[in-house]
């Protein structure tokens, strides 16, 4: 019997949930939706904090929610909470959280806004499945505009060149960037201010005028596409540039009751509807795309591809290449050895799937593992000297695609201890993790000093080995042909942490 | 920005929407009027001529006369003020009724006493029943009577609304030594006749024939003894409706059965709108009229009996079926074979039903077997008037106990029901359905039922759409569509409706459905504008409707700007219609017909030719304000071919009927239509009923006594 599964967001703007049966082909299948507006943003981008009110009306949203669940016959472990921006920065998230557990029996979970990227990305591929071809020929931008943050991706020829997260959104710019500004009346102008920085960042990471898909997703984005745009497939809407700057200039002109009145739409989604349009408009027109392409999902469908991620490895495959993608971009913008950090990562991963049974890390590791070896050295574009710390701070002021900070301080770990001294209690970037993540990192940098030390002489000379535990050894089988006399020095001076961690002496032969 | 130019001469009118009521209720009187009409269902017409005065003095009088006192209005849309309007009901109403106790005074009674159903008066009982009648009264009546008296009109605030009193007025014997010292030589006194008594007082009688008389004329004739010492000057019988147009606190969500309640309370003491009054006494009437504070145009003297409604009991006695309607027994639908399973059906076809031509069986069935059903996971369905001991409300209880989900949005203000569904809503809680208790400032009308059942394949739904009320009562009397589907875009969509209006969700934006208040209003007016537009000369537009009511200012617009453009629109409405049809530059393309017979039309069906590409669509809503703007409803299509031909087809029948249909004449009128000659009657209720017995699959095998012969009718011998 198939699967029904539910995702509820709680974003910035509303409350809402998505119920889906989960098909044997990987794919789902709607069955019900509800929304309810809470002014969740409202709060905390003022006040910092979500309010006692506030709090009461999602509990009653929540409540509502649980008895549509049951009516389903779902239980709560086949359910996602998942919260944006909102509630991560809520000054009270954690007894927020604890309050709507308790009352609510949802546990909800905060993403980060790196991994909303995530979700948006699935969602987003899953929709435009039917125009691959278009995607994978051209760069494309991917842009979400919600209540508290605005999500970017970057693609060229469907690959991941970089992912942003950004903390302007609907909500927020009406909270706070309006009032401060003194330019109640030209809202296109703040805002222009405002994403100025994150335009040539993205500039620099892949030129905006060479983007000719322009992928926008988001509830207003849905609207106007309602409004002004065609429908083209199932999941996805087309609107013509020329008709999308019409139609806002048409709605400038609107009150906000104007707006509700003609649009059908209730004034809490009326408010946030120019300044979101607005933000679209000011990203299409940096680049070189006609139209945007506007597919009816959201993050939730996301979380719904998570769910079925298991069963569908496709999705999941896809997914971790354009994470890798999106740390080659990264590495390629510190103009790191290419050749040197994929056959490192190639060789870590190596170690890593071989020796599965006993370091017991999960796929998500594994990936840490891979872009980290990707990125250990790339702190050399700042000085040679130390650069395993340079790499570290770089990555940890970096976003990935797909990885969240929590990921993040684990990678920019793991970049640090590639080389040189092993963790120690002054060390605050590692002391400051988890007993867990610690742990996480110990085993994985030990497996990447292992693999860096295999191409000690960057010409990638190992191509592949079997391992082998003899007693205290672990005895690395090389299918390669010639000296390997560097690469044996290199172990010697880094295995060291391996053994420590592991308790095994490695060996080439 | 340019306005449309309008010239002088297209100044859009319309009619009184009182008036246009009041009109309606005289085609009712016209059934009775009918001599082709049984004599039964005469004198059960005049009884609903009687119930609709009632509703519609509670109601729609009662809110002119708030509006007089507040001086709060904004003239209607046919330019009267409230008191012109009450002026005009008045005059109309009047006429009305004479023509009603004619009817029954001098038509209906004689031939039913033919018949052997006699009316007495007390001056025409033998001396039996004189003995009988006041045996009765001593043993059974007089205990129940609690006589008021009173020097001033006072205790008139105590007349229960539409309830029978007897007023006296009393004369002191000179020579009795009354308690009571005062000044006055006349007192009022008044009797309230208990409603646990029956009306209708069944006479002894020693030939065949039945002697019926009323109670009310025992209590006078015994008056006396209930005011020991006095002499009864004179008595009068009347009845007084009060305001009922009370709203509720719309405020109060968590207590709002409680607020409910209230209303009904204050509903037995408002404002005084109406008096309807016997004959018999012209200084009573002028008492009560003046401690009542009523005027003139109030007040409606009539030869009695009053309360026509009442008649209904004398309706529904057993025997007399020869003074009845032929029985028309509904057919089972066409489209579901006997031994069905209607899920498995559902797969393969969407069906649609006309009742009650067609059973309501099946829909009552599909609750059922949804109830017991073990894949069934959930059952969603409104609520908004339903019979008494309703198998609906049973299966669902059922279903609650089973496990299953059930919802039940019950509206609770559904006008002069509330107290019905304030009682089962909470015998429903009780075996723990969720129920909600409609939303606040909106009154859920739309008729939908959603059934989640989970099979092998997956989920599959199931989807129940009407035009009627889940009523298996009035399922057998009203005319509606009733459509079922297990499409997901309507089902689907119905399911983010039931979300909408159970509170777990905001309004959705749909695709397939159209929802009032949000989106329906706007909708019609865009058909209507597209087919207005689509319209030319070589190619006229075509829109044809069957409503209850249509009274909504703007959609009337669009129809005069269709009719401008050479748009043919026909209009079959049963009830208001303020459109004035026929009138050269605003209307002259639109004609108004109203089918008022044996079944109450309430199917609503719309039809847009759409330069070929028809569209056909159901509804629960009438094109009036309250519909579109306060209250939930919902609209769907028929896309199905064969279906939406159906529909076409029972459109276009009604326009064919010379026997019940009325046209409605430009000066607010109406004119019933007449056959040339007998032999081109065409009666479409007839039609419809025949032409679905006469399909062989809708008729019940086991009813069949006959074989189905396919062949020509035999040619006739003349």
């Amino acid at each position: 019997m198939s699967r029904i599964v539910a995702v509820v967001d709680v974003g910035s703007t509303a409350i809402r949930m998505v119920i889906a049966e989960l098909l044997s082909s990987g794919n789902w299948r709607t069955l019900d939706r509800a929304g309810k507006p809470v002014p969740l943003g409202r709060d905390v981008f003022v006040s910092g904090k979500i309010s006692r009110e506030t709090m009461i009306q999602a509990i009653k949203i929540l409540n509502g929610f649980r008895e549509l669940l049951e009516g389903w016959k779902i239980s709560l472990k086949d359910v996602r909470i998942i919260a944006t921006s909102a509630i991560r920065e809520a000054r009270n998230r954690d007894t927020f959280i604890d309050r709507i557990f308790l009352r609510t029996g949802f546990k909800i979970n905060p993403v980060e806004g790196i991994e909303e990227n995530h979700l948006t990305y699935l969602a987003v591929q899953h929709a435009l499945k039917g125009m691959r071809s278009q995607l994978s020929r051209s760069s494309s931008l991917i842009i979400e505009v919600g209540g508290g943050s605005t999500e970017i991706m970057l693609l060229r020829r469907a690959k991941m060149v970089a992912a942003h997260s950004l903390r302007l959104g609907t909500v927020r710019m009406e909270q706070q960037l309006l009032p401060s500004s003194g330019l109640e009346n030209n809202m296109e102008d703040v805002l222009r201010e405002n994403i100025r920085g994150m335009k040539e960042i993205l500039d620099s990471e892949l030129p905006l005028t060479r983007i000719k898909s322009f992928v926008a997703v988001g509830g207003d984005a849905r609207k106007a596409a309602m409004e002004v745009g065609k429908k083209e497939q199932e999941h996805i809407s087309i609107i013509r540039k020329e008709d999308f700057i019409d139609f806002i200039n048409r709605i400038t002109e609107y009150s906000i009751d104007d707006i509700v009145q003609k649009l059908g739409i209730s004034y809490h989604e009326a408010e946030g509807f120019l300044p979101a349009l607005l933000i679209y408009k000011l990203f299409i027109t940096a680049t070189s795309a006609e139209e945007l392409i506007i597919p009816d999902v959201s993050i939730r469908e996301g979380m719904l591809i998570t769910f079925a991620l298991g069963s569908n490895e496709a999705v999941e495959k896809q997914f971790y290449t354009q994470v890798i993608a999106s740390a080659v971009n990264l590495g390629r913008k510190y103009h790191f050895d290419e050749g040197h950090a994929r056959h490192v990562s190639h060789l870590g991963l190596m170690l890593f799937d071989q020796f599965q049974k006993e370091h017991g890390l999960d796929r998500h590791s594994r990936l840490i593992l891979e872009a980290a070896a990707i990125l250990h050295d790339i702190g050399t574009y700042v000085r040679t000297s130390g650069h395993h710390k340079h790499s570290q701070y770089l990555t940890a002021n970096s976003e990935l695609f797909g990885f969240s900070r929590g990921d993040m301080r684990i990678l920019s770990n793991v970049v640090r201890y590639h080389r040189k001294a092993t963790p120690t209690g002054s060390h605050t970037n590692y002391i400051s993790l988890n007993r867990e993540d610690r742990l996480k990192v110990l085993k994985l940098s030990a497996m990447l000093r292992v693999a860096d030390a295999l191409d000690r002489g960057h010409v990638q000379r190992i191509r592949g080995f079997t391992l082998e535990s003899r007693e205290e050894d672990l005895i690395l089988r090389c299918s390669s042909q010639g000296d390997m006399s560097i690469e044996k020095y290199g172990l010697a001076l880094k295995s060291d942490m391996f053994e420590e961690v592991f308790g095994y002496h490695v060996v080439i032969e | 920005m340019e306005n449309d130019k309008k010239t002088d001469e297209q100044i859009d009118l319309f009619f009184n929407r009182e008036i246009s009521w009041v009109e309606f209720n005289a085609r009712v009187l016209s059934e009775a009027l009918d001599p082709r009409t049984p004599l039964l269902e005469r004198l059960k017409f005049l009884s609903i001529v009687g119930s609709n005065f009632d509703e519609f003095f509670m109601v729609r009088t009662a809110g002119l006369k708030r509006q007089l006192r507040t001086g709060n209005y904004v003239r209607c849309p046919s330019g009267l003020s409230p008191s012109e309007q009450l002026d005009a009901i008045h005059d109309r109403v009047t006429d009305i009724m004479n023509s009603v106790y004619t009817c029954l005074l001098s038509d209906i009674l004689p031939k039913l006493e033919d018949e052997g159903l006699r009316m007495l008066k007390p001056k025409q009982y033998s001396l039996a029943q004189r003995r009988f009648a006041k045996q009765l009264f001593e043993d059974s009546i007089f205990p129940v009577l609690t006589p008021v008296r009173s020097e001033s009109g006072k205790l008139l605030s105590q007349a229960v609304n539409l309830r029978i009193h007897a007023a006296f007025l009393l004369k002191p014997y000179s020579s009795g030594n009354t308690l009571h010292e005062t000044d006055e030589d006349e007192h009022l006194a008044i009797v309230q006749v208990p409603q646990s008594l029956d009306r209708f007082i069944f006479l002894p009688d020693k030939s065949k024939s039945y002697s019926i008389t009323l109670i009310e004329d025992i209590i006078i004739q015994h008056a006396e003894l209930l005011f020991p010492g006095y002499e009864i000057a004179e008595h009068i019988i009347f009845r007084l409706t009060r305001d009922a147009d009370i709203g509720v606190d719309e405020e109060r969500d968590e207590d709002f059965v409680e607020a409910m309640e209230e209303v009904l309370i204050n509903r037995r003491s408002g404002f005084s709108v109406r008096l309807s009054i016997t004959d018999t006494s012209a200084a009573l009437k002028r008492m009560l009229q003046n401690a009542l504070g009523l005027e003139d145009r109030d007040i409606y003297e009539h030869p009695g009996p009053l309360d026509l409604s009442s008649l209904m009991e004398l309706v529904s006695q057993s025997g007399f079926n020869h003074l009845r309607y032929e029985e028309w027994i509904p057919a089972r639908p066409a489209a579901i074979a006997e031994d069905i399973v209607l899920w498995d059906l559902l797969k393969q076809k969407d069906i649609m039903l006309f009742h009650p031509f067609e059973s309501f069986l099946p829909v009552i069935n599909l609750i059922k077997e949804a109830s017991v059903d073990p894949g069934v996971l959930a059952i969603k369905m409104t609520l908004y008037r339903t019979s008494g001991d309703s198998p609906i409300i049973r299966a669902l209880e059922k279903a609650a106990e089973k496990g299953k989900q059930v919802t039940v949005l019950v509206e609770l203000k559904a006008r002069f029901d509330e107290e019905r569904n304030i009682e089962w809503a909470q015998r429903l809680e009780q075996a723990g359905v969720i129920v909600v208790y409609g939303i606040a400032r909106l009154k859920v009308h739309a008729k939908a039922l959603l059934i989640v059942r989970r099979e092998e394949e997956g989920i599959q739904r199931y989807v129940h759409l009407g035009t009627g009320n889940y009523n298996d009562k009035t399922a057998k009397l009203y005319t509606d569509i009733g459509f079922l589907s297990s499409k997901e875009i309507y089902t689907y969509e119905t399911s983010l409706f039931f979300n909408a209006i159970t509170g777990y969700s905001s309004i959705p934006s749909l695709t397939k459905l159209i929802m009032a208040p949000s989106m329906l209003k706007q909708r019609l007016i865009q058909l209507i504008e597209r087919e207005t537009q689509r319209s030319s000369t070589e190619n006229p537009g075509k829109i044809t409707v069957k409503l209850n009511a249509l009274s909504d200012p703007d959609i009337i617009k669009a129809l005069y700007r269709a009719s401008r453009k050479g748009v043919e629109v026909k209009l079959n409405i049963r009830g208001i219609c303020m459109l004035v049809p026929g009138i050269e530059g605003m209307s002259k393309n639109i004609t108004v017909i109203s089918i008022v017979d044996r079944f109450l039309e309430h199917a609503r069906i719309m039809y847009f030719y759409n330069g070929g590409l028809e569209e056909v669509y159901c509804s629960s809503a009438d094109w009036m304000p309250r519909n579109l703007d306060r209250r939930v409803e919902l609209m769907f299509p028929i896309e199905n071919e064969p279906l939406k031909k159906r529909a076409i087809h029972i459109l276009n029948t009604y326009f064919q009927d010379n026997c019940k249909a009325h046209k409605l004449n430009p000066d607010g009128s109406y004119t019933k239509k007449h056959p040339r000659k007998d032999g081109d009657r065409f009666r479409s209720q007839e039609a419809l009923y025949k032409e679905i017995q006469e399909n062989p699959s809708s008729r019940s095998t086991a009813d069949t006594k006959e074989f189905v012969v396919r062949r020509k009718p035999p040619r006739s011998s003349s």
